[in-house]
Protein backbone atom coordinates (compact mmCIF):
# COMPACT_ATOMS: atom_id res chain seq x y z
CA UNK A 1 0.00 0.00 0.00
CA UNK A 2 1.19 3.13 -1.09
CA UNK A 3 1.68 6.56 1.33
CA UNK A 4 -0.17 9.56 0.34
CA UNK A 5 2.83 11.33 -0.76
CA UNK A 6 3.75 8.00 -3.20
CA UNK A 7 -0.42 8.21 -4.49
CA UNK A 8 0.24 12.20 -4.94
CA UNK A 9 3.59 11.88 -6.64
CA UNK A 10 2.35 9.14 -9.17
CA UNK A 11 -0.79 11.68 -9.58
CA UNK A 12 0.75 14.40 -10.12
CA UNK A 13 2.34 12.61 -13.18
CA UNK A 14 -0.38 11.59 -14.63
CA UNK A 15 -0.97 8.16 -13.95
CA UNK A 16 -4.71 6.85 -14.23
CA UNK A 17 -3.94 3.72 -12.23
CA UNK A 18 -3.25 6.37 -9.33
CA UNK A 19 -6.63 7.72 -9.58
CA UNK A 20 -7.97 4.22 -9.40
CA UNK A 21 -5.83 3.14 -6.32
CA UNK A 22 -7.57 6.40 -4.73
CA UNK A 23 -10.54 5.50 -6.16
CA UNK A 24 -10.47 2.23 -4.38
CA UNK A 25 -9.23 3.61 -1.66
CA UNK A 26 -11.57 6.34 -0.84
CA UNK A 27 -14.76 6.21 -3.40
CA UNK A 28 -16.63 4.30 -0.86
CA UNK A 29 -16.11 7.92 1.23
CA UNK A 30 -17.01 10.09 -1.13
CA UNK A 31 -20.11 8.08 -2.62
CA UNK A 32 -20.93 7.84 1.62
CA UNK A 33 -20.54 11.98 1.77
CA UNK A 34 -22.41 12.41 -1.74
CA UNK A 35 -25.53 10.39 -0.49
CA UNK A 36 -25.98 11.78 3.06
CA UNK A 37 -26.21 15.11 1.39
CA UNK A 38 -28.17 14.82 -1.19
CA UNK A 39 -30.18 12.14 -0.08
CA UNK A 40 -30.42 9.98 -3.15
CA UNK A 41 -27.95 7.52 -4.89
CA UNK A 42 -28.48 8.85 -8.34
CA UNK A 43 -27.23 12.49 -7.57
CA UNK A 44 -24.56 10.99 -4.80
CA UNK A 45 -23.01 8.73 -7.63
CA UNK A 46 -23.13 11.75 -10.17
CA UNK A 47 -21.51 14.00 -7.55
CA UNK A 48 -18.92 11.13 -7.02
CA UNK A 49 -17.84 10.94 -10.80
CA UNK A 50 -17.54 14.92 -10.66
CA UNK A 51 -14.98 14.69 -7.77
CA UNK A 52 -12.37 12.22 -9.12
CA UNK A 53 -13.15 13.86 -12.32
CA UNK A 54 -11.93 16.80 -10.91
CA UNK A 55 -9.40 15.73 -8.55
CA UNK A 56 -7.89 14.46 -12.04
CA UNK A 57 -7.93 17.86 -13.38
CA UNK A 58 -6.98 19.32 -10.36
CA UNK A 59 -4.04 16.67 -9.63
CA UNK A 60 -1.54 19.27 -8.91
CA UNK A 61 -3.17 21.29 -6.70
CA UNK A 62 -3.73 18.48 -4.01
CA UNK A 63 -0.38 19.08 -1.33
CA UNK A 64 0.30 16.00 0.89
CA UNK A 65 1.66 18.89 3.30
CA UNK A 66 -1.88 20.32 3.69
CA UNK A 67 -3.98 17.38 4.45
CA UNK A 68 -4.52 13.72 3.72
CA UNK A 69 -5.97 12.24 -0.08
CA UNK A 70 -9.02 11.66 1.65
CA UNK A 71 -9.24 15.15 3.35
CA UNK A 72 -8.82 16.13 0.00
CA UNK A 73 -11.38 14.63 -1.59
CA UNK A 74 -14.04 14.44 0.65
CA UNK A 75 -13.36 18.76 0.60
CA UNK A 76 -14.07 18.74 -2.99
CA UNK A 77 -16.89 16.44 -2.72
CA UNK A 78 -18.27 18.54 0.02
CA UNK A 79 -18.31 21.83 -2.86
CA UNK A 80 -20.37 19.84 -5.60
CA UNK A 81 -22.54 18.34 -3.63
CA UNK A 82 -23.40 21.98 -2.53
CA UNK A 83 -23.29 23.07 -5.53
CA UNK A 84 -25.79 20.34 -7.18
CA UNK A 85 -28.28 21.26 -3.54
CA UNK A 86 -27.81 25.20 -4.92
CA UNK A 87 -28.69 24.95 -8.49
CA UNK A 88 -31.44 22.38 -7.51
CA UNK A 89 -32.74 24.64 -5.07
CA UNK A 90 -32.40 27.57 -7.60
CA UNK A 91 -34.59 25.66 -10.55
CA UNK A 92 -37.24 24.87 -7.56
CA UNK A 93 -37.76 28.17 -7.30
CA UNK A 94 -38.28 29.11 -10.69
CA UNK A 95 -40.73 26.27 -11.46
CA UNK A 96 -41.95 26.40 -7.49
CA UNK A 97 -41.54 22.41 -7.71
CA UNK A 98 -41.13 20.88 -4.20
CA UNK A 99 -38.18 21.66 -2.09
CA UNK A 100 -38.68 19.18 -0.07
CA UNK A 101 -36.97 17.02 -2.82
CA UNK A 102 -33.48 18.49 -2.53
CA UNK A 103 -33.58 18.57 0.96
CA UNK A 104 -30.81 16.53 2.39
CA UNK A 105 -31.56 13.17 4.10
CA UNK A 106 -30.84 14.20 7.44
CA UNK A 107 -30.81 17.40 8.17
CA UNK A 108 -29.72 16.94 11.87
CA UNK A 109 -25.73 16.19 10.92
CA UNK A 110 -24.10 18.75 9.14
CA UNK A 111 -21.52 18.08 6.40
CA UNK A 112 -18.74 19.06 7.86
CA UNK A 113 -19.75 16.73 11.33
CA UNK A 114 -19.83 13.67 7.87
CA UNK A 115 -16.60 14.50 7.20
CA UNK A 116 -15.37 14.54 10.59
CA UNK A 117 -16.76 11.42 11.26
CA UNK A 118 -15.48 9.56 7.80
CA UNK A 119 -11.80 10.84 8.70
CA UNK A 120 -11.90 9.56 11.96
CA UNK A 121 -12.76 6.35 11.04
CA UNK A 122 -10.29 6.16 8.35
CA UNK A 123 -7.60 7.14 10.59
CA UNK A 124 -8.93 4.68 13.71
CA UNK A 125 -8.58 1.98 10.24
CA UNK A 126 -5.00 2.66 9.95
CA UNK A 127 -3.73 2.80 13.60
CA UNK A 128 -2.05 -0.13 15.28
CA UNK A 129 -3.73 -3.31 16.39
CA UNK A 130 -3.65 -3.04 19.55
CA UNK A 131 -4.52 0.74 19.68
CA UNK A 132 -6.94 0.26 17.11
CA UNK A 133 -9.22 -2.25 19.08
CA UNK A 134 -8.70 -0.35 22.62
CA UNK A 135 -10.64 2.49 21.25
CA UNK A 136 -13.02 0.51 19.76
CA UNK A 137 -13.92 -1.23 22.80
CA UNK A 138 -13.83 2.40 24.36
CA UNK A 139 -16.03 4.22 21.78
CA UNK A 140 -18.05 1.36 20.38
CA UNK A 141 -18.39 -0.56 23.95
CA UNK A 142 -18.31 1.93 26.24
CA UNK A 143 -15.97 -0.18 28.41
CA UNK A 144 -13.97 1.53 30.79
CA UNK A 145 -10.19 0.88 31.10
CA UNK A 146 -10.13 -2.05 33.70
CA UNK A 147 -13.06 -3.71 32.07
CA UNK A 148 -10.92 -2.89 28.18
CA UNK A 149 -7.91 -4.72 30.00
CA UNK A 150 -9.95 -7.75 31.47
CA UNK A 151 -11.44 -8.24 28.13
CA UNK A 152 -8.52 -7.91 26.38
CA UNK A 153 -5.83 -9.45 28.51
CA UNK A 154 -3.45 -6.73 28.05
CA UNK A 155 -2.20 -5.28 31.55
CA UNK A 156 -3.93 -1.66 32.80
CA UNK A 157 -0.85 0.08 31.99
CA UNK A 158 -0.67 -0.32 28.45
CA UNK A 159 -4.40 -0.32 27.80
CA UNK A 160 -3.57 3.23 29.43
CA UNK A 161 -0.53 4.09 26.57
CA UNK A 162 -2.67 2.49 23.64
CA UNK A 163 -6.00 4.56 24.17
CA UNK A 164 -3.69 8.17 25.00
CA UNK A 165 -1.95 7.78 21.69
CA UNK A 166 -4.82 6.56 19.36
CA UNK A 167 -6.34 9.51 20.78
CA UNK A 168 -3.64 11.90 20.32
CA UNK A 169 -3.35 10.14 16.76
CA UNK A 170 -7.55 10.60 15.94
CA UNK A 171 -6.93 14.09 17.20
CA UNK A 172 -4.12 15.12 14.76
CA UNK A 173 -5.80 13.46 12.36
CA UNK A 174 -8.60 15.60 12.34
CA UNK A 175 -7.06 18.75 13.03
CA UNK A 176 -5.70 18.17 9.84
CA UNK A 177 -8.69 16.75 8.01
CA UNK A 178 -11.38 17.74 9.65
CA UNK A 179 -13.90 19.77 8.32
CA UNK A 180 -15.50 21.51 10.98
CA UNK A 181 -12.12 22.26 12.60
CA UNK A 182 -12.05 24.93 10.21
CA UNK A 183 -8.47 24.73 8.44
CA UNK A 184 -10.01 23.48 5.32
CA UNK A 185 -12.51 26.51 4.54
CA UNK A 186 -9.86 28.18 2.44
CA UNK A 187 -7.02 26.59 0.28
CA UNK A 188 -6.15 26.16 -3.56
CA UNK A 189 -8.32 23.16 -3.96
CA UNK A 190 -11.20 25.49 -3.74
CA UNK A 191 -11.47 26.29 -7.39
CA UNK A 192 -12.34 22.51 -8.06
CA UNK B 1 1.44 25.43 37.74
CA UNK B 2 0.83 21.65 37.69
CA UNK B 3 -1.00 20.84 34.15
CA UNK B 4 -3.18 18.11 33.79
CA UNK B 5 -1.96 14.41 32.94
CA UNK B 6 -2.46 13.61 29.73
CA UNK B 7 -4.10 10.05 30.88
CA UNK B 8 -6.61 12.68 32.81
CA UNK B 9 -7.60 14.18 30.22
CA UNK B 10 -8.45 11.11 28.37
CA UNK B 11 -10.57 9.63 31.29
CA UNK B 12 -11.86 13.18 31.53
CA UNK B 13 -13.11 13.37 27.73
CA UNK B 14 -13.99 9.42 27.75
CA UNK B 15 -16.16 10.51 30.73
CA UNK B 16 -14.89 7.83 32.15
CA UNK B 17 -13.85 9.48 35.77
CA UNK B 18 -15.25 12.55 36.86
CA UNK B 19 -13.33 15.73 37.57
CA UNK B 20 -11.54 16.28 40.93
CA UNK B 21 -12.51 20.02 42.20
CA UNK B 22 -8.46 20.72 41.95
CA UNK B 23 -9.07 19.83 38.24
CA UNK B 24 -11.82 21.83 37.81
CA UNK B 25 -9.91 24.48 39.34
CA UNK B 26 -7.33 24.42 36.85
CA UNK B 27 -9.16 24.28 33.89
CA UNK B 28 -10.73 27.00 34.84
CA UNK B 29 -7.97 28.85 34.99
CA UNK B 30 -5.71 27.19 32.16
CA UNK B 31 -6.85 27.84 28.37
CA UNK B 32 -4.28 25.25 27.46
CA UNK B 33 -5.68 22.37 29.50
CA UNK B 34 -9.43 23.07 28.60
CA UNK B 35 -8.63 23.28 24.39
CA UNK B 36 -6.98 20.14 24.91
CA UNK B 37 -9.63 18.54 26.77
CA UNK B 38 -12.43 20.01 24.42
CA UNK B 39 -10.62 18.80 21.46
CA UNK B 40 -10.10 15.37 23.13
CA UNK B 41 -13.95 15.31 24.10
CA UNK B 42 -14.70 16.30 20.34
CA UNK B 43 -12.50 13.55 18.79
CA UNK B 44 -13.95 10.81 20.98
CA UNK B 45 -17.46 11.94 20.54
CA UNK B 46 -16.65 11.66 17.04
CA UNK B 47 -15.30 8.01 17.11
CA UNK B 48 -18.35 6.66 18.86
CA UNK B 49 -19.79 7.53 15.76
CA UNK B 50 -17.62 5.61 13.17
CA UNK B 51 -18.93 2.23 13.14
CA UNK B 52 -21.24 2.35 10.73
CA UNK B 53 -18.28 4.12 8.41
CA UNK B 54 -16.30 1.25 9.29
CA UNK B 55 -16.96 -1.31 6.52
CA UNK B 56 -18.21 0.59 3.67
CA UNK B 57 -19.52 -0.99 0.81
CA UNK B 58 -16.63 -0.75 -2.01
CA UNK B 59 -18.03 2.01 -4.95
CA UNK B 60 -19.12 0.58 -7.72
CA UNK B 61 -17.44 -0.63 -10.67
CA UNK B 62 -19.71 1.28 -13.60
CA UNK B 63 -19.26 3.90 -11.45
CA UNK B 64 -15.16 4.17 -12.03
CA UNK B 65 -15.58 2.94 -15.21
CA UNK B 66 -17.56 6.29 -16.01
CA UNK B 67 -14.99 8.22 -14.17
CA UNK B 68 -12.53 6.98 -16.67
CA UNK B 69 -14.09 7.59 -19.68
CA UNK B 70 -14.31 11.07 -18.78
CA UNK B 71 -10.28 11.61 -17.70
CA UNK B 72 -8.90 9.62 -20.78
CA UNK B 73 -11.11 7.82 -23.22
CA UNK B 74 -7.74 6.31 -24.78
CA UNK B 75 -6.72 5.24 -21.34
CA UNK B 76 -10.48 2.86 -20.54
CA UNK B 77 -9.53 0.57 -23.46
CA UNK B 78 -5.47 1.36 -24.27
CA UNK B 79 -6.31 -1.04 -27.69
CA UNK B 80 -6.33 3.25 -28.93
CA UNK B 81 -8.42 2.82 -31.97
CA UNK B 82 -10.20 5.79 -32.32
CA UNK B 83 -13.27 3.36 -32.64
CA UNK B 84 -12.77 1.77 -29.27
CA UNK B 85 -12.26 5.06 -27.67
CA UNK B 86 -15.81 5.74 -28.86
CA UNK B 87 -17.50 2.88 -27.12
CA UNK B 88 -15.78 4.02 -24.28
CA UNK B 89 -16.63 7.57 -24.76
CA UNK B 90 -20.58 6.26 -24.68
CA UNK B 91 -20.45 4.26 -22.21
CA UNK B 92 -19.66 7.16 -19.62
CA UNK B 93 -22.64 8.97 -21.14
CA UNK B 94 -24.83 6.09 -20.69
CA UNK B 95 -24.07 5.42 -17.10
CA UNK B 96 -24.52 8.81 -16.22
CA UNK B 97 -28.32 8.47 -17.30
CA UNK B 98 -28.77 5.22 -16.40
CA UNK B 99 -28.05 6.18 -12.75
CA UNK B 100 -31.08 8.51 -13.16
CA UNK B 101 -33.53 6.75 -14.45
CA UNK B 102 -32.61 3.98 -17.18
CA UNK B 103 -32.09 0.99 -14.82
CA UNK B 104 -35.37 -0.62 -15.07
CA UNK B 105 -35.53 -0.51 -18.83
CA UNK B 106 -32.01 -1.68 -19.67
CA UNK B 107 -33.07 -5.03 -20.47
CA UNK B 108 -35.58 -3.89 -22.69
CA UNK B 109 -33.18 -1.58 -23.87
CA UNK B 110 -31.24 -4.50 -25.22
CA UNK B 111 -33.56 -6.26 -26.56
CA UNK B 112 -34.78 -3.42 -28.68
CA UNK B 113 -31.32 -3.64 -30.41
CA UNK B 114 -32.68 -7.06 -31.18
CA UNK B 115 -35.77 -5.77 -32.50
CA UNK B 116 -34.30 -2.99 -34.64
CA UNK B 117 -31.82 -5.19 -36.78
CA UNK B 118 -33.60 -4.83 -40.21
CA UNK B 119 -32.51 -7.83 -42.58
CA UNK B 120 -32.88 -11.57 -40.62
CA UNK B 121 -29.45 -13.36 -42.36
CA UNK B 122 -30.79 -16.58 -41.03
CA UNK B 123 -32.96 -18.48 -38.93
CA UNK B 124 -33.38 -21.74 -37.12
CA UNK B 125 -34.56 -23.54 -40.09
CA UNK B 126 -31.56 -22.74 -41.88
CA UNK B 127 -29.67 -25.07 -39.74
CA UNK B 128 -32.16 -28.20 -41.15
CA UNK B 129 -29.58 -28.33 -43.95
CA UNK B 130 -26.53 -29.16 -42.53
CA UNK B 131 -24.58 -29.28 -39.32
CA UNK B 132 -21.24 -28.00 -39.66
CA UNK B 133 -22.04 -25.66 -42.85
CA UNK B 134 -20.51 -22.22 -41.74
CA UNK B 135 -22.40 -18.93 -42.73
CA UNK B 136 -19.69 -16.59 -41.85
CA UNK B 137 -16.06 -16.56 -40.58
CA UNK B 138 -13.78 -14.32 -38.20
CA UNK B 139 -10.41 -14.26 -37.31
CA UNK B 140 -9.83 -13.03 -33.95
CA UNK B 141 -6.53 -10.32 -33.77
CA UNK B 142 -5.54 -9.09 -30.40
CA UNK B 143 -5.51 -5.42 -29.17
CA UNK B 144 -2.59 -3.17 -28.84
CA UNK B 145 -2.62 -4.46 -24.84
CA UNK B 146 -3.04 -7.90 -25.29
CA UNK B 147 -0.52 -10.74 -25.55
CA UNK B 148 0.25 -10.85 -29.36
CA UNK B 149 0.04 -14.61 -29.23
CA UNK B 150 -3.91 -14.24 -28.16
CA UNK B 151 -6.00 -15.07 -31.08
CA UNK B 152 -9.08 -16.56 -32.30
CA UNK B 153 -11.77 -18.37 -34.66
CA UNK B 154 -15.52 -17.59 -35.06
CA UNK B 155 -17.87 -19.60 -37.04
CA UNK B 156 -20.79 -19.19 -37.33
CA UNK B 157 -22.72 -22.03 -38.57
CA UNK B 158 -26.11 -22.45 -40.11
CA UNK B 159 -27.59 -23.77 -37.20
CA UNK B 160 -27.62 -20.26 -35.39
CA UNK B 161 -24.64 -21.25 -33.19
CA UNK B 162 -21.38 -19.82 -33.04
CA UNK B 163 -18.43 -21.48 -32.74
CA UNK B 164 -15.56 -19.51 -30.59
CA UNK B 165 -12.25 -20.52 -30.19
CA UNK B 166 -9.84 -18.48 -28.56
CA UNK B 167 -5.80 -18.99 -27.05
CA UNK B 168 -4.14 -17.20 -24.93
CA UNK B 169 -6.77 -14.71 -23.47
CA UNK B 170 -4.74 -12.74 -20.55
CA UNK B 171 -6.44 -14.28 -16.70
CA UNK B 172 -8.90 -12.34 -15.90
CA UNK B 173 -10.58 -11.81 -12.42
CA UNK B 174 -13.98 -11.46 -13.95
CA UNK B 175 -14.79 -13.38 -17.28
CA UNK B 176 -14.54 -13.02 -21.31
CA UNK B 177 -17.70 -11.92 -23.05
CA UNK B 178 -18.44 -12.21 -26.70
CA UNK B 179 -20.20 -9.72 -28.25
CA UNK B 180 -21.35 -8.75 -32.33
CA UNK B 181 -20.96 -4.85 -32.67
CA UNK B 182 -22.04 -2.50 -35.31
CA UNK B 183 -18.93 -1.17 -36.92
CA UNK B 184 -20.72 1.83 -37.98
CA UNK B 185 -22.63 2.54 -34.84
CA UNK B 186 -19.96 0.98 -32.04
CA UNK B 187 -22.50 1.40 -29.19
CA UNK B 188 -25.25 -1.07 -30.89
CA UNK B 189 -23.72 -4.86 -30.03
CA UNK B 190 -25.17 -7.86 -28.98
CA UNK B 191 -24.01 -9.85 -26.25
CA UNK B 192 -23.55 -13.56 -27.52
CA UNK B 193 -22.11 -15.08 -24.10
CA UNK B 194 -19.43 -15.99 -21.93
CA UNK B 195 -16.44 -18.13 -22.41
CA UNK B 196 -16.13 -19.62 -18.86
CA UNK B 197 -12.91 -19.82 -19.39
CA UNK B 198 -12.94 -22.76 -21.96
CA UNK B 199 -10.98 -22.10 -25.12
CA UNK B 200 -13.64 -23.19 -27.49
CA UNK B 201 -17.53 -22.75 -26.97
CA UNK B 202 -20.49 -22.78 -28.91
CA UNK B 203 -22.63 -20.53 -28.10
CA UNK B 204 -26.27 -19.60 -29.81
CA UNK B 205 -26.73 -16.46 -31.58
CA UNK B 206 -30.41 -14.53 -31.19
CA UNK B 207 -32.52 -15.22 -33.63
CA UNK B 208 -32.91 -12.47 -36.07
CA UNK B 209 -29.44 -10.77 -35.36
CA UNK B 210 -28.42 -9.12 -38.83
CA UNK B 211 -24.91 -10.33 -39.08
CA UNK B 212 -24.34 -7.68 -42.05
CA UNK B 213 -24.40 -5.28 -39.61
CA UNK B 214 -23.46 -6.55 -36.53
CA UNK B 215 -20.00 -8.31 -37.87
CA UNK B 216 -17.79 -7.23 -35.59
CA UNK B 217 -16.83 -9.85 -33.25
CA UNK B 218 -15.16 -8.58 -30.12
CA UNK B 219 -13.94 -10.65 -26.86
CA UNK B 220 -13.78 -8.30 -23.67
CA UNK B 221 -13.15 -8.55 -20.23
CA UNK B 222 -15.77 -8.10 -17.82
CA UNK B 223 -15.62 -7.79 -14.27
CA UNK B 224 -18.55 -9.16 -12.40
CA UNK B 225 -20.27 -6.57 -11.48
CA UNK B 226 -23.59 -7.16 -12.30
CA UNK B 227 -23.67 -4.64 -14.92
CA UNK B 228 -24.47 -6.39 -18.15
CA UNK B 229 -23.04 -3.72 -20.56
CA UNK B 230 -19.59 -3.88 -22.18
CA UNK B 231 -17.23 -2.83 -19.59
CA UNK B 232 -15.09 -0.84 -22.13
CA UNK B 233 -12.06 -3.31 -22.68
CA UNK B 234 -11.86 -5.51 -25.40
CA UNK B 235 -9.38 -8.14 -26.00
CA UNK B 236 -9.99 -9.65 -29.49
CA UNK B 237 -11.57 -8.38 -31.98
CA UNK B 238 -12.22 -9.43 -36.23
CA UNK B 239 -14.73 -9.18 -38.37
CA UNK B 240 -16.97 -11.81 -39.89
CA UNK B 241 -16.94 -12.41 -43.85
CA UNK B 242 -19.24 -15.32 -45.50
ZN1 LIG C 1 -3.16 23.44 32.25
Amino acid sequence: MSSDDELAERLRDGDEKALRTAYDRHGAAVLYLAQRLLGNRADAEDVTQLTFVAAWTGRDTFDPGRGTMLGWLLGIARRKAVDRLRSAARDDRLTETVRAQTAPADETESPERIVDRLVVADELGRLPDEQRRTLELAFYDDLTHPQIAAVTGLPLGTVKSHIRRGMANLRRRWEVDGAAFGSRSVGPSRAL
Amino acid sequence: MQHLDPDRLVLLALSEDQQHSDESEHLAGCAGCRYDLESLREVSEIGAQTQDLRDLPPPPEHLWRAIEAEIAPAAASPGGSAAVTDLAAHRGRAHRRRSRWLAPVLAAAAAAVLAVAGTVVFDRLAGRTGGEQVLARATLAPLETVPAAAGGDVRVLADGQMRVDVRGLPLTTGFHEVWLIDPDDLTKMVAIGNLSGQPDVVLPVPVGTDLNRYRLVDVSDEPHDGDATHSGRSLLRGTLTS
